[in-house]
């Protein structure tokens, strides 16, 4: 059957469900809205349902593509009636069949969210009292506020029923605001944005890689511009120490994961935005998936394993990526477009680049404002490429030194003996295991075959130890006493926060340890969960 | 050989241990590896230049390129903070 359907039959959702079985698949999930007796105080008989059909059809079918895409299910389908329906009838059918329950269930709601605030569908209520009205459609409750009349909304509603105009969708619950979008005519009024950039702006989807110093003023800005759709990653849960310079956030959110606040903040700030957020630490084995639908990424992370794989990313999936990072005063800024003429940062920087020389923010400090202005930068430099304004070329870095206020614009070629260059339009994904892992108690973890290697040093060893015995390697004996580790052994990492433990895991990969996994949110995350 | 007026700027790990952000030199050396064993005589650089990019008139350069008078040299570390 066709991903996406319309039915002027009642569904037969035995019949449907059969059409999804799948022997690979472990995990059916299916969700079906149904005609209630009730909306707004107002007691309804039955309803009508009517769909601009031939655009109806090809979006749905991209939103099931993009579940399908987005989390790695095998079957997924939808089914949407239209016409007249009674009570307690079957007005929308989802179903997904995967290898496992989670990603079912999560595609399952994606696409009914998707379908709901995308699809040119209206709904006419009939109700008791013998009155009618066209209800909730959400494509023109989305629409730009200053396109939109407040004055007629139901005569409105139902002149847009046919011949719909509005390439926009999106999210607008009336009753939850009463404003569904910002209204861009601020930015509109430049020659160079104008309605056809704006739309650009609409279409266009961004992927954020980390949601703290750089990332929050990035998607502050992405957000009030109306970027259609953006991604948050982000594996980090808030902490005092990021407030200073991480100011989007309060006090009362600490402990939370950055990236569901930074996902609650967009939709405040624009609810048109199409925003997922995903709480896991970018690594081999997810980066494609996660990277898929985007057009442009923007790293916005603190270390250089994340940096180097959107690196490869970019050349693997010949996507752009803008780079950002700060060092006490002062940051670099760098977009590699992925092509095979143009330098990316493996051209640039030496192989041997590694976390652990030359400091992060939490050992080096930083000054709040500096990753404001970098994350600005990386902000605007975004909008000018989705707009198509000059900027920074493929390669160049630009380094901004903030207490003496010097600008550096430093040309780089594209290195001959390049490695990911070499590799590039290849997959990333190398079927490596995700690098990190959760696990609500070590005791699972240890069922899960998992020989523990506790990275902390003694003191923190001593305040809070392990419920269940361990390998101790604190990290400073990392290196030299790897030895003592078999490359083929299924090692948990795990230290106190997750941080040291992901940065060893990806470490021992690089020395074959194909197997080692590091736990996510460490000792930290056990007691939370506990 | 005559001596050359080489600008140096400095970023930062580098800024921190040289203690400033830029210098105008006369130097000896004559291309940017030689410069920059001699500035970490002077200075207590950390990072040996395998882990730096040296970049001259404002394009990345190799070490072994040659150096000439009034050129301006900027000593990059790489950095990952965000």
């Amino acid at each position: 059957m066709n991903a996406f359907r319309f039915s002027t039959a009642p569904l037969d959702t035995a019949s449907l469900q059969r059409e999804m079985r799948d022997v690979t698949c472990g995990g059916f999930a299916a969700f079906e809205g149904w005609v209630r007796n009730h909306n707004e105080g107002m007691a309804v008989t039955r309803l009508e349902y009517e769909a601009y059909a031939e655009l109806a059809e090809k979006e749905g079918a991209r939103i099931v593509q993009e579940a399908i895409d987005q989390f790695g299910v095998s079957r997924a389908a939808c089914v949407h009636r239209v016409g007249s329906l009674g009570l307690s009838d079957v007005a929308v059918w989802v179903g997904v069949s995967a290898a496992h329950r989670d990603e079912a269930f999560r595609a399952c709601r994606y696409i009914i969210d998707e379908v709901k605030h995308r699809l040119p569908i209206w709904k006419k209520e009939h109700y008791e009292n013998g009155d009618s009205g066209w209800v909730n459609c959400e494509r023109c409750a989305a629409s730009p506020a200053h396109d939109r009349d407040y004055g007629a909304p139901t005569n409105y509603l139902h002149e847009h029923a046919h011949g719909h105009d509005h390439d926009d969708d999106e999210d607008g619950d009336r009753e939850l605001h009463p404003l569904a979008a910002p209204d861009y005519s601020r930015q509109m009024a430049l020659r160079e944005v104008g309605p056809d950039g704006q739309a650009r702006l609409r279409g266009a989807s961004v992927l954020v890689v980390g949601a703290g110093g750089l990332g929050v003023p990035v998607l502050q800005y992405l957000a009030g511009a109306g970027v259609g759709r953006i991604g948050i990653v982000d594996a980090d849960r808030l902490e005092p120490s990021n407030l200073h310079r991480q100011t989007w956030y309060a006090l009362a959110d600490c402990g939370r994961e950055k990236s569901t606040l930074a996902a609650e903040r967009v939709r405040a700030l624009n609810p048109e935005v199409r925003v997922e957020s995903h709480a896991l630490r970018l690594d081999a084995g997810n980066a494609e998936r996660l990277a898929a639908g985007h057009d442009l990424i923007l790293d916005c992370s603190d270390n250089f394993a994340t940096k180097f794989l959107l690196n490869d990313l970019a050349l693997g999936m010949r996507k752009p990526v803008l780079f950002a990072s700060v060092y006490q005063y002062e940051g670099q800024l760098q977009v590699v477009r992925g092509d095979d003429a143009t330098a990316c940062l493996r051209c640039v920087w030496p192989e041997a680049t590694r976390d652990g020389l030359v400091g992060n923010c939490a050992e080096a400090g930083v000054l709040g404002p500096v990753p404001g202005v970098f994350g600005s930068l990386q902000a605007l430099e975004a909008l000018k490429l989705l707009l198509g304004l000059p900027g920074l070329e493929p390669g160049e870095m630009l380094i901004f030194d903030l207490v003496s206020l010097n600008t550096q614009r430093l040309r780089a070629r594209r290195a001959p003996d390049c490695e990911a260059h070499r590799r590039a339009g290849q997959p990333v994904a190398i079927g490596a295991p995700e690098l990190e892992v959760q696990f609500g108690s070590l005791v699972d973890a240890h069922a899960a075959g998992f020989t523990f290697v506790d990275l902390r040093d003694s003191r923190e060893r001593a305040d809070d130890p392990l419920s269940w015995p361990a390998l101790n390697l604190p990290m400073s004996k990392l290196l030299t006493d790897a030895a003592m580790l078999e490359t083929g052994g299924r090692y948990l990492l795990i230290c106190a926060t997750g941080k040291r433990s992901a940065a060893a895991a990806d470490l021992l990969r690089s020395q074959g340890f194909r197997e080692c996994r590091s736990l996510r949110g460490g000792v930290k995350g056990l007691k939370a969960s506990a | 050989m005559p001596e050359l007026t080489i600008r140096v700027q400095y970023y930062a790990l580098l800024r921190e241990q040289a203690g400033r952000s830029d210098e105008t030199l006369t130097t000896g050396s004559r291309d940017a590896r030689e410069l920059y064993a001699e500035l970490s005589e002077r200075y207590p650089f950390t990072l040996p230049a395998d882990m730096l990019r040296v970049a001259i008139n404002a394009e990345f350069g190799e070490w072994s390129q040659p150096l000439k008078s009034g050129d301006a040299v900027v000593f990059v570390p790489p950095v990952a903070g965000g």
